[in-house]
This record gives structure tokens, sequence and C-alpha cells, in this order.
């Protein structure tokens, strides 16, 4: 449903997106993820057709976006990060002026914007959007980033000003859009938040896509320096045997305990090994690196 | 571009200013100062009226023979009226104009609406050109109003209009129009090109202050360098009588003129002193050189262009007079017509569609390659 050919975004001679290749599949909610200032609001900003990319291109739909920036729009929705309105119109007054951009006639204008509203509980609210706290407007960004009941969501920080009660909410809210097939895009530096909603992630860097993939795969990745490597723990009632197999690529071993490390996992030949030789296992499991670390390691980078 | 985006922005545009308090509180005051400078003028044209029908009466008594013979009273036009309202134009007219224009765009980028905006489907050049009808059209209201009340007010005062009148009424509304949309495009071009809408104000009313105020100064001081030094009068001949046409208005709005040559008189034979004529042909040619240098820079000021060509309208003898000192013929003839008077100002008129025009030019290509991060 998404996807980026070698998208690049240059300002002012400063890479902000650097030769981007990413793919995300129909239905998916898919987390992207990344420090500030890693160029993740400029690659939802070409992928919504705001900006040009200086190179490369992205394709929604099938669309490429820059040719036809008009076409991707009315099939996507997008809540920007600190959405703003107009402080002069109420909230069904700001979300009828965007609705009209898609040539809803008035009844349909008035049913979808009734039925928004209630969805992110303003309903009944007739104050100006410019008498709103944060939370409302960020509510009212996700409604008319509904305005259009899109195919493609993108959404930019979208817990950034919520309250906790806000946060279940839009949870609750994102996966009913996605049970309902729709592609939904969240972008954000806070990784427990991803976690909680996205299926897949991407994780950038310096405008580079370091991984892509569910979060343990991301994690693991990263995690190693011999990439998609499994980190399996055991332990014996006895001193460890040497350990042979050919996808074992190192065992740091400490008395009845090793950290094997391999390509694939091989616990199952490895059970089967030490059975073999009479050994008592008191422990066999693959290490999961903490996700929380490998994921700041980067930030950090 | 498709039409029914562009309406979309404009439509909404055009009712955020009709509403905000800043437009109505503006061309509130614009209407009732217009409304009082109206009546003021009304009451003056009234007396002007009283005059010119007392002076016909008494063309009736005269003599035939008489110095006074020929001269015929000029009858006061509706027109003068609206002079006064010329005024308040160019002053409170461009407050209006600016007040409108220099956050149009620049709010959108604090408030962050413009992000939200452009995430639907629409071009940018359809919203800035949106934008733009928008505040045409909010001036265009405003003018309307003015004109309307003004109408309203001869109306009440038992003031009809002719035809010829009328259709000057409204070349006046459109040539205030052209003026107030010069101070509403460079508002927009600064809002557009300014982060913070305080700085886009501070940058138009430097731009105001610049073309009304002191470009007028400047051409005027450029105008008296370069045209060197003023002729002197010749020191020999006799005491020179007045070079140049004198013109005198009368309280009805007649005219008397004197004619430009002053003879020497020698012996009861009128002789031309050439000493004279072409001391004559030398204030001529300085003047119109003066006159060029002020004009061309003057081209750049809306306000004059609009003061030229709004006199053009209500005052067509004085615009004609204004223009070409030297080269009508004697002004005891009759008034020019309005298309004769608007002929005489034509660059000004061009100047006042060529202004805003590359202001809004300028602020359309700065939308389209603005960064909206």
């Amino acid at each position: 449903m998404i996807r980026t050919e070698n998208l690049t975004k240059v300002y002012n001679g400063k890479t902000a997106v650097d030769g981007l290749d990413l793919t995300v599949g129909e239905g998916e909610i898919f987390g992207f993820l990344g420090p500030n200032g890693a160029g993740k609001s400029t690659t939802i900003l070409m992928l919504t057709g705001m900006i040009e990319p200086t190179g490369g291109r992205c394709l929604v739909d099938g669309i490429e976006v820059a040719k036809d920036p008009l076409a991707v729009k009315k099939i996507i929705g997008y809540l920007p990060e600190d959405v703003g309105f107009y402080g002069n119109l109420t909230g069904e007054q700001n979300l009828d002026y965007f609705a009209r951009f898609y040539g809803m006639d008035a009844r349909e204008r008035k049913e979808r914007i009734a039925e928004l509203l209630e969805l992110v509980h303003l309903d009944g609210v007739t104050q100006k959007a410019g008498e709103y706290s944060r939370g409302m407007k960020q509510r009212l960004g996700l409604a008319q980033a509904l305005i259009n009941d899109p195919r493609v969501l993108f959404l930019d920080e979208p817990t950034a000003n919520l309250d906790p009660e806000g946060v279940r909410e839009y949870r609750e809210l994102v996966e009913r859009l996605a049970g309902e097939g729709k592609t939904i895009f969240v972008s954000s530096h806070i990784l427990s938040e991803v976690r909680e909603v996205c299926r897949t992630v991407g994780l950038l860097a310096k405008g580079r896509l370091v991984a892509q993939g569910t979060l343990e795969e991301v994690a693991r990745a990263l995690a190693s320096p011999d990439g998609d490597a499994v980190r399996i723990v055991v332990e014996t009632r006895e001193h460890l045997p040497d350990i042979e197999d050919p996808e074992i690529i190192a065992v740091e071993r400490n008395g009845n305990r090793a950290v094997i490390r391999a390509t694939t996992d091989i616990r199952d030949r490895l059970a089967a090994s030490l059975f073999e030789q009479g050994m008592h296992v008191r422990e066999m499991r693959v290490e999961e690196p903490d996700i929380e670390d490998v994921f700041m390691a980067v930030y950090r980078r | 571009m498709a039409l029914d985006r562009l309406l979309n922005v404009a439509r909404k545009e055009f009712s955020d200013h009709i509403t905000s308090r800043r437009f109505v509180i503006i061309l509130g005051l614009l209407l009732v100062i217009s409304a009082i400078g109206m009546h003021s003028g009304i009451g003056n044209y009234n007396n002007m009226l009283e005059s010119y029908n007392q002076q016909l009466q008494h063309m009736q008594e005269v003599d035939v023979d008489g110095p006074y013979a020929g001269w015929m009273p000029e009858k006061p036009s509706i027109m003068l009226i609206f002079n006064a309202m010329m005024s308040y134009m160019t002053t409170l007219g461009a407050v209006l104009a600016i007040a409108i224009g220099f956050d149009l765009v620049s709010k959108e980028k604090e408030t962050r609406s413009l992000k939200s905006l452009l995430s639907h489907p629409v071009y940018r050049d359809e919203i800035i050109n949106g934008k733009a009808l928008g505040g045409i059209a909010a001036l265009g209201f405003a003018m309307v109003l003015a004109l309307a009340i003004s109408l309203a007010m001869l109306l009440l005062f038992s003031i009809v209009p002719t035809l010829e009148e009328f259709a000057a009424i409204l070349i006046f509304g459109a040539v205030s129009l052209g003026f107030l949309l010069a101070y509403f495009a460079i508002a927009l071009t600064m809002s557009t090109v300014s982060r913070e809408s305080g700085n886009a104000l501070i940058y138009t009313l430097v731009i105001f202050f610049t073309v009304s105020t002191l470009l007028p100064v400047l051409g005027a001081m450029a105008g008296d360098a370069l045209a060197g030094d003023r002729p002197e009068p010749p020191q020999s001949a006799p005491m020179p009588t007045p070079v140049g046409r004198t013109v005198t208005g009368t309280a009805s709005g007649g005219y008397f003129t004197t004619s430009v040559s002053k003879a020497v008189v020698h012996g009861g034979e009128v002789e031309v002193d050439p000493e004279w004529q072409q001391y004559e042909e030398d204030v001529k040619a300085y003047t119109e050189k003066r006159m060029l240098i002020n004009d061309v820079s003057n081209l750049l000021s809306p306000q004059m262009n609009y003061f030229k060509a709004a006199m053009a309208v209500t005052n067509p003898r004085i615009a004609v007079m204004m223009n070409s000192p030297y080269s009508s013929p004697p002004m005891s003839q009759e008034t020019p017509g309005l298309a004769e008077a608007l002929g005489k100002v034509w660059m000004n008129i061009a100047a006042l569609i060529v202004f805003p025009s590359a202001f809004f030019a300028a602020a359309y290509v700065k939308f389209m390659r603005m960064d909206i991060r």
C-alpha cells in the first residue's frame, strides 16, 4: 500500500531523508520510529504530497505521490504533529471547510461530521477551535484526518497531547480502523506507544532506514552485529560439554552455563544433543534483546 | 485548478473577513467618516449650486456687450462631493486593506492550520488565489457599501445623479478599489514572506510609508536635482506679467483664465519680446522636465496614482490642468469630459493595475515555494 524507492529530501544542502526504501502492506499498522530530527515528519510530508522529494519516489496505493498528489490526498488522511485549526471557527465549521474539498454534498458532510465529532468526543462542543485545549485539538485533528474515510491514515506523533484516557481511546480507535482494512502509518519517537499498537515497525536514524520488521525482529537485528543471530541461553546441572553445530557462530561459556550465538534457533537440536550426552538441562531459552535498550542505543548514535 | 476548490477557499476567507472584529471596526470607521465628509460635501455642493443659479440669473440681466457677455458659469458636478471620500480612502482605506491582508498567510503558519489545509486535496495555487480572491471580494464589499451609503445620502438630500454622473461614481469606486488592492497586495506578500504576523505588519507599514510619503518627496527632490536650475527672467526687459496660465475658480465652479504669452506694448503696436518669449519657453521646458521626473517616480506611489485617477473622475478640469498645464487649449473652454480626463491619467490607472498585480505575483511565487515544515 505504501512504498518508497530511494526517497531522498535535501533541505538547504542538508539531507533530511537519505535513500529511504520502505514497504508497508495493506491493512498494516506500521510504526515509524526514530529520534527527533531523524526525518520521520519529512518522510510523511513527502508521502502525503505536501512536499516534493529531491530524489527517488514514493507511492501510495500504486499512485506516485509527486505526480498526482491530489489523487493521493483523496485516499489518505493525515494528522500532523501539533495539528492546527482556524481559531475563529468551531470544530464543526473547521471540519465542514475541509470536507468541502472532497466534493461531499451538504447532507453527506453533516452526517459525516456528526459521526466523527461523536467518535472523538467533541460532539456538543460549541466553543471555537481557538479556545480548545491541546488534547481537544488533537482529537479534532484525528476527526479531520478521517473526514474522507481514508484508506491510508498517516498519524504523526498522535498521542503527543493526549491524556491517558485519550491515549486509550486512540489505541482502540486505531485497532478498529485497522480492523476495517485501513493501512495505518504511525510516526513516533516513543517506543512504548508504537509497541502498543503497531504490528510492524521501521526505524529511522539520520534520514536512513536502520531496520524494518516486527519489533522483535528489528530489536534482534539491531542488537547483534551478526544481523539476525539468535542468542540461546543454556544451563545444565553438569559441566557443559563442547557444543558443536554448523549454525553456531560463537559460544560464551561459564561453567555449566553458556550463551550460544547461532544463525537460527537450534534449541531442538541442542536439547537432543545434550540429552544424548546425559546432560540434565535446567534452562534453555532464546534471549530476546531488551528492545528499549536497543532502540535507545540507535537513538543515541 | 478547480474552480470549486478555489471558491471554497475564497468563500471562507471572505466570510472570515467580513465577520472579523478588525474589519468591521475599521470599515465602520471609514463609513462613518466618509458619511460625515459626504454630508459636508453635499452642503458645499448645495452652496455652489445656489451660487450657480444666482449667476445664471445674473447673466440674464447683464449687458450683452459687457465684459462678461461670453462667460457662462459652470454647473457644479456632484462628483465634487466625492473629493472628501478620496482623502479618507487614502488613509483609512489603506489601513483597512492592510488590516485584512497582513496575516492572511502568516497566521496560518503560526497556528499550523496551513499544514492541515494542505493535507486535503487542494493545490497551493488554489489556496493563495482563493485567499487573494476572498480579500478582493471583502474590499469590493466595503467599496460597494461605501458607494451605496454615498448614493443613499445623495438621494436623501434630493440630489439625483445623471446617468453620466452615476457612471463616474462607479468609475470612482473602481479606481478606489484599485487603490485598496495595492495595499492589500503588499500586505498579502509580506504575510507570505514573513514567518510572523507582527513582522509582516511592520514590513507592510514600512512599504506603506515609503511609497506614500517618502517616494513623492524623493521624486520631487530628484525632479529638482535633475531638471537643473530654474531659468532666470530677462534683466533688460520691462517688468514681466505672470507667465503661464492663471486659473481662478469661482464659487460655482466656473473658471476665468488668462492666456500665457504676454506681449509688450510699444507705441500702440503689439510686439512680442523675443527675450521673454525665450524665457517662457525655457520655463515651460524646465517645468515639463521636472513634472516628468516627478510623475515617473510617483507611478510607484499608489497614493499619487489614486489621487490623479480619482481627481480625473471627481474634477476632470483640475485633473487635465494638473497633467498638462501647457498643452491644452485655454481654460475658458468647456470642462473636459470624463473620457478625456481619464485619458490624461492612463499611466496612473495602469500603475494602479500593475502595482497590485506585481505584488500578487510575488505572493503567488513565494507561496508556491514556501517551506511548510
